[in-house]
């Protein structure tokens, strides 16, 4: 389960970079694309506005067939408080922006990834490709959320995938 | 550790459907070869094939009859034959267009040309305007019309492009025969009214127009003539049969593919659509489509077919 969530996540960034390169964020002082797995960062992060933020829900496991089929809920959290220079008037505008980027990023095809193990990331080492490939349906928009000055969402996407022989 | 996994059935979302040109009166079809071109990008598929975009509810049924030989007494199987071979297909487009159109009402589908001023009111379109002749130059893209000539189209209007109709017989409209006229008809735009090369125009300048898509029958001939088209129309009750070639692609979430090859189709039903409901209230009309496969000779063994499956393994 843990290679198709990483790998998930690698193709939200990867995408949501090349849709809008300016969207990035400063995490433990590195800047990077504007999209961030909770599970992965310390606690103190996870409200960061003007990014997306991953949180891994429910999960399945389909056991008929060779392979067992995992089925992992992903919330999408995100919101704003808009631009300071408007007084924040244009938060609206800024939720739509980015509820557009994570259609266009989700809902591109194709709406799937071959599944790598990124491991030996830790130690220094590449992601290694595996046999078969993760997949996930349609972007579901939730409610608008309001929080003090900011507006926000919670999107959720079903990430599928195949748990190889041997995968943990 | 991983492993290559070959048995994990296939996992599609949706079907992608193209469209080639059955010449109906050589009765050439279109042969799709899966070798050679099976891994086309969907969105580009390959010469002549035309992308008819994603469809929904894709459903194959054969209907083949396979009948036992008895012998002996008591009398046992002992050999088995086929008596009959039918196989059909049924779908509903995602997105309308000429060709969805035509190809589900399954007969000739017309276009309405713009009609002229005060003309008698006809239920599939009143008399046109006169065509306009295409210059030389012209192009499956670009219609050399003249800047007096293309004063008279706008941008994003459909336009036809064939011949005259001049008491022609047999199979008419160019690319791909959009009727069948058992006598001869005096109306000189008929061939426009039934064509399928029909587009869309993205730009004008200088007397000419660029069209969104190339046209289907190619770069025009210089007897076609081009008519503004207001929009389409078919007929339940109408006789022709239209035929085509028609590829259908599966793509699998593991990167294998599933194709079917379908030479000849027609329609096994009439012209109907089916309602569905979206979300905000709405219903989307989807166009529905149903047909029944002709049989061609493949030429490796000479066995009579009327549908090749092929997968393609990642």
């Amino acid at each position: 389960m843990q290679n198709a969530k990483d790998t998930f996540y690698e193709v939200l960034r990867g995408r949501l970079a090349a849709i809008n390169p300016e969207r990035t964020i400063v995490l433990r002082g590195v800047e990077r694309p504007g999209v961030l797995v909770e599970e992965n960062e310390l606690i103190t992060t996870v409200a960061l506005p003007e990014c997306f933020r991953l949180r891994w829900t429910q999960a399945a496991a389909d056991p008929n067939g060779a392979l067992a089929t995992i089925a992992l809920e992903c919330e999408i959290d995100y919101e704003t408080a808009g631009n300071a220079f408007n007084s924040g008037m244009d938060r609206g505008r800024s939720l739509a922006a980015m509820d557009a980027e994570l259609q266009s990023t989700v809902n591109a095809t194709p709406q799937s990834a071959p599944k790598s193990n990124y491991t030996g990331l830790a130690n220094g080492a590449a992601a290694v490709p595996m046999s078969t490939s993760i997949w996930w349906g349609p972007l579901v928009f939730g409610k608008t959320k309001i929080t003090d000055d900011r507006i926000g969402r919670t999107a959720t996407v079903v990430v599928n995938s195949f748990q190889e022989a041997g995968e943990l | 550790m991983s492993e290559v996994v070959e048995t994990m059935a296939p996992l599609l979302r949706r079907v992608r459907a193209y469209f080639a040109p059955v010449n109906r009166a050589s009765h050439q079809t279109t042969l799709f070869d899966p070798a050679q071109s099976g891994g086309f990008a969907l969105d580009s598929p390959p010469a002549p094939w035309v992308d008819l975009g994603w469809i929904a509810g894709f459903t194959r049924h054969c209907a083949t009859k396979i009948d036992p030989i008895r012998a002996g007494a008591p009398a046992a199987t002992q050999l088995q034959a086929r008596s009959e071979i039918e196989a059909t297909v049924a779908f509903a487009f995602e997105s309308w267009g000429k060709l969805q159109l035509a190809l589900s009402a399954g007969t000739q589908q017309m276009n309405l040309l713009k009609p002229v001023s005060g003309a008698t009111p006809e239920g599939s379109g009143a008399s046109a305007i006169a065509a306009a002749p295409l210059l030389t130059g012209s192009t499956a893209s670009v219609l050399q019309v003249g800047a007096t000539a293309a004063a008279a189209f706008t941008v994003g209007e459909l336009v036809a492009v064939d011949v005259d109709n001049t008491g022609a017989t047999g199979f008419v409209g160019s690319g791909v025969s959009g009727a069948y006229l058992q006598t001869a008809l005096t109306d000189v735009d008929y061939i426009r009214r039934i064509t399928l090369n029909v587009g869309r125009i993205a730009s004008i300048s200088g007397g000419a127009l660029t069209l969104e898509s190339p046209l289907l029958a190619g770069v025009p001939t210089a007897a076609m003539k081009l008519s503004a088209v207001a929009g389409f129309c078919d007929r339940e009750g109408s006789s022709f049969f239209q035929e085509w070639s028609a590829l259908f692609v599966g793509a699998g979430q593991q990167g294998e593919r599933i194709l079917w090859h379908y030479p000849r189709l027609q329609a096994s039903t009439g012209i109907a659509e089916t309602i569905a409901p979206v979300l905000g209230g709405y219903e989307k009309a989807r166009l529905t489509a149903a047909f029944r496969a002709l049989p061609v000779k493949d030429p490796v063994d000479g066995e009579t077919v009327v549908c090749f499956r092929s997968y393609i393994a990642t």
